[in-house]
């Protein structure tokens, strides 16, 4: 995890347990293990933070958008943690969350979309190993009109691993013009890894656009023998078209260079798989 | 260049080759003809190395080495390569991503020096102008929304990039317009040289007009039962198959 390491490091790291930003912040910050933190961005403010859990600890996060308010949050678990996130959204707010797990964390995360047009994208992406179990909750509250969720869940397993992602998203009696997607794509690496994806609808208004759907296959062999003879070996072409299912989750953290390093990590964990 | 002998295969049990015999010398372009499944698609994927396949008899050497025991990966960076009749989308795996790892193994296999970031784009953009494939695609996913003209000159333009002793061609006709097919098949003869060998499977005479074969075989029920020159796939145009498989019918 040393270009992990290296990266955050060159970031403005937050003191205490709480962080107003109020305007737009020039660099990404970052928080290592914290337990407690509380994140707010102004009015018309935006930001990047990055959360890293390096020790299994109980963490809870809140973020809190007000009106106009970006924010770009990059959570990133590599230890068994348990961990909740709050994020609050204010009108027009836009709030994009990453997870990446790659290890057996318990991390759940509650979206309030409690303004007209807030915004919020979520991509997730576990991969566990050996008897490692990790969960993802998302519960995302459509709570008013014409507001936006979409997110993108992707989960590999392999060995007696356990991949559980338990998506809601909710949608209020008045949230009409609602527009929400939820996804969830998974693949499993051996025959005794499980993957449970139960992404969920729960609507109360009547004009919206909503749709979810899962999916969980096997790394394709077509795929695989076409690399191969081109050249690459078998733990080649595995790692590359895990990593072509994985890449565009972990990239999307919109920090260039920590989406590299990111996508080593992603790597070096698939290597011993 | 390529030897094979008596080479039976089999998948699930049941034969599909039953004593293929090929001789292709550096130089040579062969032309493997005949009706659907009489084997020219599992000839060409057990000399590349599937493994769904298996070899129940027989013998194939590459360049003096016992081809049957390589893996497919050793046979692809030894210089044998195969293009797909039906190429695979690798989605989220960029062209640039894959072509830089095959062609990394391919240098290694021939004790060449790894090439720069720079020297592989060059050859990149080289290499795609063979076959007159937009550089753009380069950055996209491996075939994922390519057309079917697009996945074949996709083909040929790995095979430009890896430089192969020995190409071996599946049906890179099929699906193909007009204008594809010139560019595919010019693409294929610009990357012929004395020193390489190209085996092309295909159904029609019209690629062959292009790729100027030596020597054309017809091959069914898994035997190649047929050899000559150039002008039997003429003949195979105009007349079909019936008067030289009457004879196998069971």
């Amino acid at each position: 995890m040393a270009a992990l390491t290296d990266t955050i490091r060159r970031f403005a790291a937050v003191e205490g347990d709480s962080l107003r930003v109020a305007a737009a912040a020039s660099q990404p910050f970052v928080a290592v293990d914290p337990q407690q933190l509380r994140v707010e961005v102004a009015a018309g403010a935006s930001a990047q933070l990055v959360v890293v859990h390096e020790k299994p600890l109980a963490s809870s996060l809140s973020l809190l958008l007000e009106r106009d308010a970006r924010l770009q949050v990059t959570e990133i678990f590599l230890a068994g943690v348990s961990a909740e996130t709050e994020a609050v959204q204010a009108s027009g707010s836009n709030c994009c969350i990453t997870a990446v797990l790659l290890a057996g964390a318990d991390a759940s995360y509650r979206i309030d979309l409690d303004g007209a047009h807030a915004e919020n994208s979520l991509g997730g992406l576990f991969l566990v190993d050996d008897n490692e179990h990790c969960v993802l909750k998302l519960r995302t509250n459509h709570r008013v009109a014409d507001c936006s969720s979409d997110s993108s869940v992707k989960g590999i397993a392999g060995g007696s691993a356990v991949g559980e992602f338990r998506g809601l998203v909710y949608v209020a009696p008045d949230a009409q013009r609602t527009d929400a997607r939820q996804q969830s794509r998974n693949i499993l690496l051996s025959d005794t890894a499980r993957i449970v994806a139960e992404p969920q609808l729960e609507i109360y208004a009547d004009d919206v656009r909503c749709s979810h759907g899962a999916t969980v296959g096997q790394i394709d062999a077509e795929a695989i023998l076409y690399m191969r003879q081109r050249g690459l070996s078998l733990a080649q072409a595995r790692r590359l078209q895990i990593e072509g299912f994985a890449g565009d989750i972990v990239r999307r953290c919109g920090i260039g260079e920590l989406g590299e390093a990111l996508m080593s990590a992603v790597a070096r964990k698939m290597g011993n798989m | 260049m390529l030897s094979v002998k008596n080479l039976h295969a089999s998948v699930d049990g049941k034969e599909i080759l039953r004593g293929i015999d090929l001789e292709v010398r550096a130089g040579e372009v062969h032309a493997i003809m005949g009706p659907n499944g009489s084997g020219k698609s599992t000839l060409a994927s057990v000399l590349a190395g599937n493994e769904k396949f298996t070899v129940t008899e027989g013998s194939a050497t590459f360049q003096g080495q016992d081809l049957l025991a390589m893996s497919i990966e050793d046979r692809a960076r030894a210089g044998v390569f195969l293009g797909f009749q039906y190429p695979v989308e690798i989605p989220g795996v960029t062209m640039a991503n894959f072509m830089k790892l095959a062609v990394s193994e391919r240098r290694k296999f021939l004790g060449e020096e790894p090439l720069s970031a720079a020297g592989f784009l060059k050859l990149m953009r080289e290499k795609s102008a063979v076959v007159e494939l937009d550089s753009k695609l380069t950055s996209r996913a491996v075939n994922e929304g390519f057309s079917g003209g697009e996945k074949k000159k996709n083909e040929i333009f790995q095979m430009a990039m890896l430089d192969p002793q020995l190409a071996i061609l599946d049906e890179t006709d099929s699906g193909l317009d007009i204008d594809a097919l010139r560019i595919v098949a010019t693409g294929v003869t610009k990357l012929h040289t004395p020193q390489n060998a190209t085996v092309v499977i295909t159904h029609y005479q019209r690629l062959l007009d292009y790729i100027v074969p030596d020597v054309v075989h017809v091959l069914y029920k898994g035997r190649i039962i047929h050899t000559g020159d150039k002008s039997l796939a003429l003949k195979l145009e105009k007349e079909g198959y019936d008067w030289l498989i009457n004879d196998y019918k069971e």
